[in-house]
C-alpha cells in the first residue's frame, strides 16, 4: 500500500509562554522523505515548533497529527521522532558504539540484536573505524554522524535538527552540509532542520518555511522563495540577503 | 474549580521530589531557627536589654571580629594575589599549606596559641618573655588564623577566573605591578572581596571553639549564648543571643545572593610566562605566612611529644601511646571511631543529598527549581551553634529515636555544611550539556539512567570534592554537635572541650594531633582518588580500552620482532623489567588473548593484540620544511636545506625512509622557500602531500605549524633537516605524547630537562640535560590542546616570531605532559652549519663560495 505523502500535519497551533504569544495559528504539513528547513530570525518561534514536534513542549492549542494519529499529548519516546542538537549532545563518557547502542539496551533488547543493529548503522554512516572512540576523539563531522546514527538506530520516521551547525567554522559547515545531504538522500528519511542561516537552508532544503512575527511568512521551494517572495519580509530576509552575499563575493573576486 | 484541583494535583506529582527536598530543608534548617522564637518571652527581652554582660558580649564580639576580619581579608588578598601572579612551581603545595588550618578544630588553634604564649608557654620557656594573649590580642590572632584558609580560598578562586588580557595590555603600556594591583585586581575582585570579608566575619563571629581557649576574661557572644543554655538554662535569653548571631550571616547571605555570581566560568590561563622577577620575594612571603599560620599546630604537636609540659620538655611517645589505653572511662579509640563514623555517614548522605539538590535546581525545569536553589543556599547563613540549639528545642521529644542518636548528628552536620557542596554540585551539573535528558526522552532512556550513566560519571571529581568537604568539616566541628551528642557518640572534637575545662593541655594536644593526622590522611586519600579518576579518564581518552605502559611496550616489541621464541629472561632484559614481571605480563596478555602461544612454545601478537595497539598507531607525519636554512649558505642559496644531499642522499630522504619503513605513509610537508623543488620528492615518494606556507620568510616556523594545524592529530611533527642514521627512532606506535631527546653532558643547542618525568626547562644550551631533536609525537588529546594553543599564541602580539615548539615546551607547558623519548646522539646527525656539513660529507669542502660565507 502506498503511504500517504503527508507524514506530519500541524493544525492551528498556538503557543503562549505565560502571556507572551510565540506562535499564532500555525498550520503546515511535512511531506514524507522531504528535507524541510525552518528559517527565521532568532526568536521567531522556530525552535518552539521543533520542541513541540519532539514532544518536550505542548502547544497551547491546536493539534499535531502524525500518520493520521494525534500525537499532541504523546510523550516524546512514543513518537518515533529523533533529534540532533546544536552541539550533538553525545554522551561524553561512552564510545561511539555505546552512544548508539544505549537506547537499545535501555529497551532491553537481546545483545546480539543490539550488536547487529548498531553495526549496520555504523556502517551506514561510515564510522566503522571510529567505533571505540570517545566523542572527544572525533572531529565535528564525525560527531554529527554519531548523533545522527544514535537517532537512526531506533528507526525514526523523522529526524529533527536544532541549528546543528551554528557554532562551526564556515569551512566545516560546507563539508557537514554535504554529508548531511548525502545521508538524507541515501536513507530517504524525513528531516526537519531549524536554522537562521539563509544559505544553509537554501543549500539543503527541498522546501523552506520562513517564519516571522509569530506566523509562517512563506512555505515554499527555494526557487519559489527566491523568485516569488510572498511579502516584503521574505524579500528582505531571503532574497536581498542572498543577493548581497553574491554581490560581495563577486566584487571581491572580480 | 475542578480544573484548578487537577492542576494542583499534577504540580504536586510532578514536583514531589523537589517539594520533599524543600520540606527537608525547612524541617532541618529553617524550622529549628523559628522554634527559637517560641522560647523568647517579653521578660527575656527586657532582661537582655538591661543586661550589661549581654551588651558587653555583643560589643566584644563586634570589636575583635571586625578587626580580625579586616586583617584576614587583607592578608588573604595579598597571599592570593602573590600566589596567582607568580610563576612559582609548587602553587598547589602552597595552597595546601596555607589552608592546613582547615584540618583542625578552631579550638585547637586557640589551644596552640595558649601553649605558645601563656605563662610557661613555649615562648616564655625559650625566650623568657611572657606575652599575655588571653583577651583581645589572642582573639584577634586566633581569629585571623582560623578564618584565613576559607577567606584565602574564596579570593584565590576568584582570581583564577580573572581575564589575564588586561594585564598583558597593562604591561605593554608600561604600568607598574603595584599599580595594576590597585587598578585592575582590586576593582575586579570588588564583589569577591566584600563577599570574602562577610564570610570571614560570619565565621569569626559565630565561632565558639577558639575563644573558649583564648578569650580569657573577655566574654564573646557565642560564649554568652552557650552559658545561657548550658549553665543558666535561660533558653529565652540564649535564643535572643542566637538571633543576634544570625544577623551578620544573613547580611552576608543577602549580599551574596544579590551580587555574587556563584557560577564559575572557565579558568583562565596565563599564556605569557609570568614575570620571574618577584618569585623569590613571593616565595619568602608565602613561606613566612605558612610558618606563622602553622605555629599553633606546631605548638600542640610539640606538646604531644613532651614528657611533662612545661617542666620537662624531653621527647616522649608516652602520650601518643596512651591514646588507646583507658582514659576518660573509655579509650580514645572509641572517640576516634565515633568521629570517623560520623564524618563518613555525613559525607555519604550529605554528598547524595547535595547532589540531588543540585540536580533539581539546574537540570529540571519547573516552578520549584528556584525555590530549591534558594532554600539550599539559605543554609549557608545558619551558624552551627544556633542550629544546634534549634535542634534541641525541635527534636528533644524524639529522644532515643532521633534525638540522642548518631542520626541527629549526621543530619545537623549535613544541613550545617550543605551550602558549599551544593554549590559545587550545582556548578558542575550546570556545565554538563543540558540536552541529555531531552535526548534521553526521545530515545526512551529514562532520567534515572541518564543520571547514573552520564551525569554521575561526568561529575565524579566534584563528588569526591563534596565528599571531602563534608568529611573534613564533620571531623573538626564543635558548634552544633556540642549540644546534641550523647555520651556514647561523642566525637573527638567535642572531647577537646571536655579537657579544656580542666586545663589538660596534654590530652587536648594529643586529640588535636589525632584529628590533624586523620584529616591529613583523609585529604591524601581524596586527592589520590581524584588523581586516579583523572588518570583513568585520560587513559580512556587515549585508547578506548587503554593499555598499561608495560603492556604497550610488550605488544609493540612483539609486533616489531614478529613470531618467535622469547625466553622470559630475554623479555625481561629487552623490556627492562624484572623476571617475575615478565612472566606475569606474558600470562596476563595471553589471558586477554592479546598474544597467541603456539604449540612449539613461540609467541606472537594476536589479531586482538593488534587491535588493542591500534589507538596508539602513529597516523601521520607533518614535516616543517619551509625555512631557508641560513646557516648552510651558500649551499642553500640554490637548494632548500632538506633537499641538500649529504653523501649523495637528500637529508629529508633519511626521514621519509624511516617513516615509510614504519608504515607511516600519510606525510605532509609544509614548504615555503624554493617550494617547487620539493616536487622532485614525488618521484620517490608519490604519496606525499604538500602545504605551502607563503609566510615562511616573515614569521618563524610557528607559521608552518599553523598552516598545517588541521592535520595535527596523533602524528609526528618533524623538522626537515635531521640527517637520520638510525631509522628505529621512528616508531609505528607511540604510547604518549613525547619529544625526542638525547642525554648529553653539555650542549649549546636547544635542550630540556626532565622534571616529574616530563620535559621542562626548554632552553638554548645547558649541562646534564637532554638535547632536543625536532621529532615529537602528539596523541589525540594533546593534539587538540596543541591546536588551540598554537592558534592562541600565533594571534598574540609578536606570536609569529616564536618557534612552534616554544608553545608546548615553554609558553603553555602547563597544558602538556610531554615525555622525553630517549635516543642516542649518534642516531641523528644535526647539520646546522657548514662545518658540520663538511664533517658529515667532506666533498663540501670544495663548495664554491664557502670561504666567503664562513668568513675565512
Amino acid at each position: 500500500m502506498e503511504q500517504p505523502a503527508v507524514i506530519i500535519r500541524c493544525e492551528n497551533i498556538n503557543k503562549k509562554f505565560r502571556s507572551k504569544t510565540v506562535l499564532e495559528d500555525i498550520s503546515f504539513e511535512i511531506m514524507r522523505g522531504e528535507f524541510l528547513s525552518l528559517l527565521g530570525p532568532s526568536g521567531c518561534g522556530k525552535t518552539t515548533i521543533l520542541r513541540m514536534l519532539i514532544g518536550i513542549e505542548k502547544p497551547s492549542s491546536g493539534r499535531i497529527i502524525k500518520d493520521g494519529v494525534d500525537i499532541t499529548e504523546m510523550p516524546p519516546k512514543e513518537r518515533n521522532i529523533g533529534i540532533v542538537f546544536q552541539n550533538y549532545s553525545l554522551f561524553p563518557n561512552m564510545d561511539v558504539y555505546h552512544n548508539i547502542s544505549y537506547a537499545l539496551s535501555a529497551k532491553k533488547l537481546e545483545k546480539d540484536e543490539i550488536d547487529s543493529k548498531v553495526r549496520r548503522i555504523v556502517e551506514m554512516v561510515g564510522l566503522e573505524e571510529h567505533i571505540y572512540k570517545k566523542p572527544r576523539q572525533l572531529s565535528g563531522g564525525q560527531q554529527q554522524r554519531v548523533a545522527i546514527a544514535r537517532t537512526l538506530v531506533l528507526n525514526p520516521d523523522v529526524i529533527l535538527f536544532d541549528e546543528p551547525m551554528s557554532a562551526l567554522d564556515a569551512e566545516i559547515k560546507v563539508v557537514l552540509r554535504e554529508q548531511l545531504k548525502e545521508i538524507q538522500k541515501k536513507l530517504k528519511i524525513t528531516m526537519v532542520y531549524v536554522t537562521h542561516d539563509q544559505e544553509e537552508a537554501f543549500a539543503l532544503s527541498d522546501r523552506i518555511m520562513v517564519l516571522n512575527d509569530l506566523r509562517i511568512a512563506q512555505l515554499d521551494t527555494p526557487q519559489n522563495l527566491y523568485h516569488r517572495p510572498a511579502d516584503p519580509f521574505v524579500k528582505r530576509f531571503v532574497v536581498d540577503h542572498l543577493d548581497r552575499k553574491v554581490r560581495s563575493i563577486e566584487e571581491s573576486i572580480r | 474549580m475542578k480544573d484548578g484541583l487537577r492542576k494542583a494535583g499534577r504540580f504536586l506529582r510532578h514536583e514531589t521530589l523537589r517539594l520533599i527536598s524543600i520540606g527537608c530543608i525547612i524541617l532541618f534548617a529553617i524550622l529549628p531557627l523559628l522554634t527559637l522564637a517560641f522560647h523568647v518571652s517579653a521578660k527575656d527581652w527586657q532582661y537582655i536589654f538591661s543586661d550589661g554582660s549581654f551588651k558587653d558580649a555583643v560589643r566584644n564580639s563586634l570589636l575583635y571580629t571586625g578587626a580580625a576580619a579586616v586583617i584576614t581579608t587583607v592578608l588573604a588578598l595579598i597571599a592570593a594575589y602573590l600566589l596567582n601572579t607568580s610563576s612559582l612551581k609548587h602553587k598547589k603545595l602552597f595552597v595546601i599549606l596555607l589552608t592546613l588550618g582547615m584540618l583542625v578544630p578552631t579550638i585547637s588553634v586557640g589551644l596552640g596559641l595558649r601553649i605558645l604564649f601563656g605563662t610557661k608557654g613555649f615562648i616564655d620557656l625559650l625566650f623568657g618573655v611572657t606575652i599575655e594573649v588571653r583577651g583581645f590580642a589572642g582573639l584577634i590572632m586566633g581569629s585571623v588564623m582560623t578564618s584565613f584558609p576559607a577567606t584565602f580560598l574564596i579570593l584565590y578562586d576568584a582570581l583564577q577566573y580573572e581575564d589575564k588580557g588586561p594585564y598583558d595590555a597593562a604591561e605593554i603600556i608600561g604600568l607598574k605591578r603595584l599599580s595594576t594591583f590597585f587598578r585592575l585586581t582590586v576593582p575586579y575582585l570588588r564583589v569577591a572581596l566584600i563577599s570574602a570579608f562577610f564570610a570571614c566575619f560570619t565565621l569569626i563571629f559565630s565561632d565558639y571553639g577558639m575563644p573558649m581557649e583564648i578569650a580569657g576574661k573577655v566574654k564573646t557572644l557565642p560564649m554568652y549564648l552557650y552559658d545561657q543554655f548550658m549553665s543558666s538554662f535561660q533558653y529565652g535569653r540564649g535564643s535572643i543571643a542566637g538571633f543576634v548571631l544570625l544577623i551578620p550571616a544573613i547580611i552576608s547571605f543577602g549580599f551574596d545572593l544579590i551580587f555574587r555570581d556563584y557560577s564559575t566560568g572557565e579558568k583562565q590561563q596565563k599564556l605569557i610566562a609570568a614575570e620571574q622577577r618577584f618569585n623569590r620575594l613571593t616565595a619568602v612571603c608565602l613561606i613566612l605566612l605558612c610558618l606563622i599560620l602553622f605555629l599553633p599546630q606546631a605548638a600542640f604537636i610539640s606538646l604531644s611529644f613532651a614528657k611533662a609540659f612545661p617542666n620537662d620538655l624531653s621527647f616522649t611517645f608516652a602520650h601518643i601511646g596512651n591514646i588507646f589505653s583507658n582514659t576518660h572511662g573509655v579509650g580514645l579509640s572509641a572517640y576516634i571511631r565515633n568521629s570517623l563514623l560520623l564524618a563518613l555517614l555525613t559525607a555519604l548522605a550529605g554528598t547524595c543529598f547535595a547532589y540531588m539538590l543540585g540536580y533539581m535546581s539546574v537540570r529540571k525545569e519547573g516552578k520549584a527549581a528556584k525555590a530549591v536553589d534558594l532554600f539550599a543556599l539559605s543554609t549557608i547563613a545558619i551558624p552551627g551553634l544556633v542550629l544546634g540549639i534549634g535542634y534541641i528545642f525541635l527534636f528533644s521529644g524524639t529522644n532515643g529515636k532521633f534525638y540522642g542518636t548518631i542520626l541527629i548528628l549526621v543530619v545537623v552536620n549535613i544541613f550545617h555544611f550543605l551550602g558549599s557542596p551544593y554549590l559545587l554540585a550545582k556548578n558542575c551539573l550546570s556545565k554538563i550539556n543540558s540536552e541529555y535528558e531531552v535526548i534521553g526522552e526521545t530515545l526512551g532512556i529514562s532520567r534515572g539512567r541518564i543520571i547514573a550513566k552520564v551525569l554521575i560519571p561526568g561529575s565524579v571529581t566534584t563528588l569526591v570534592e563534596m565528599f571531602s568537604y563534608f568529611f573534613l568539616n564533620s571531623m573538626i566541628t564543635i558548634s552544633a554537635v556540642a549540644f546534641l551528642c550523647s555520651y556514647d557518640n561523642q566525637p573527638l572534637s567535642i572531647l577537646i572541650t571536655t579537657y579544656e575545662k580542666n586545663s589538660n593541655y596534654e590530652m587536648q594536644s594529643v586529640i588535636s594531633l589525632i584529628i590533624l593526622f586523620l584529616n591529613i590522611a583523609a585529604r591524601g586519600i581524596f586527592s589520590a582518588a581524584t588523581a586516579a579518576l583523572n588518570k583513568r579518564g585520560n587513559r580512556e581518552i587515549e585508547g578506548g580500552i587503554g593499555l598499561e605502559r608495560n603492556e604497550f611496550d610488550f605488544l609493540t616489541y612483539l609486533e616489531k620482532h614478529g613470531r618467535g621464541m622469547y625466553s622470559q629472561r630475554k623479555l625481561a632484559d629487552d623490556l627492562t623489567i624484572t623476571l617475575p614481571n615478565a612472566s606475569k605480563l606474558v600470562r596476563e596478555m595471553a589471558g586477554r588473548d592479546y598474544i597467541n602461544e603456539l604449540a612449539d612454545g613461540s609467541i606472537e601478537i594476536s589479531e586482538k593484540g593488534l587491535k588493542a595497539l591500534e589507538p596508539y598507531r602513529v597516523r601521520k607525519a607533518i614535516i616543517l620544511a619551509a625555512g631557508f636554512g641560513q646557516r648552510l649558505a651558500p649551499v642553500t642559496l640554490n637548494t632548500p636545506k632538506p633537499l641538500v644531499k649529504v653523501n649523495g642522499v637528500r637529508i629529508l630522504d633519511t626521514l621519509l625512509d624511516a617513516l615509510t619503513a614504519k608504515g607511516i605513509t600519510n606525510i605532509t610537508i609544509v614548504r615555503g622557500y624554493k617550494k617547487e623543488q620539493f616536487d622532485a620528492l614525488l618521484e620517490k615518494y608519490p604519496t606525499l602531500h604538500f602545504i605551502d606556507n607563503p609566510e615562511f620568510n616573515l614569521a618563524n616556523n610557528i607559521s608552518s605549524a599553523v598552516h598545517a594545524i588541521d592535520l595535527i592529530d596523533r602524528c609526528y611533527i618533524c623538522e626537515a633537516d635531521l640527517y637520520i642514521t638510525n631509522p628505529d627512532i621512528i616508531n609505528k606506535y607511540e604510547y604518549r605524547s613525547n619529544y625526542l631527546g638525547a642525554k648529553v653532558a653539555e650542549t649549546d643547542d636547544w635542550c630540556f630537562r626532565k622534571r616529574n618525568g616530563y620535559a621542562a626547562d626548554y632552553r638554548m644550551g645547558g649541562t646534564d640535560c637532554y638535547q632536543a631533536f625536532g621529532i615529537s609525537y602528539w596523541n589525540g588529546e594533546d593534539s587538540e590542546q596543541l591546536k588551540a594553543d598554537l592558534k592562541k599564541v600565533y594571534a598574540q602580539r609578536g606570536g609569529k616570531e616564536n618557534l612552534w615548539e616554544m608553545v608546548p615546551l615553554r609558553l603553555a607547558r602547563k597544558n602538556y605532559r610531554l615525555e622525553i623519548r630517549k635516543c642516542h646522539k649518534a642516531d641523528i646527525i644535526e647539520i646546522d652549519n657548514f662545518i658540520e656539513l663538511i664533517a658529515a660529507d667532506p666533498s663540501y669542502a670544495k663548495y664554491p663560495g664557502y670561504e666567503e660565507y664562513s668568513g675565512k
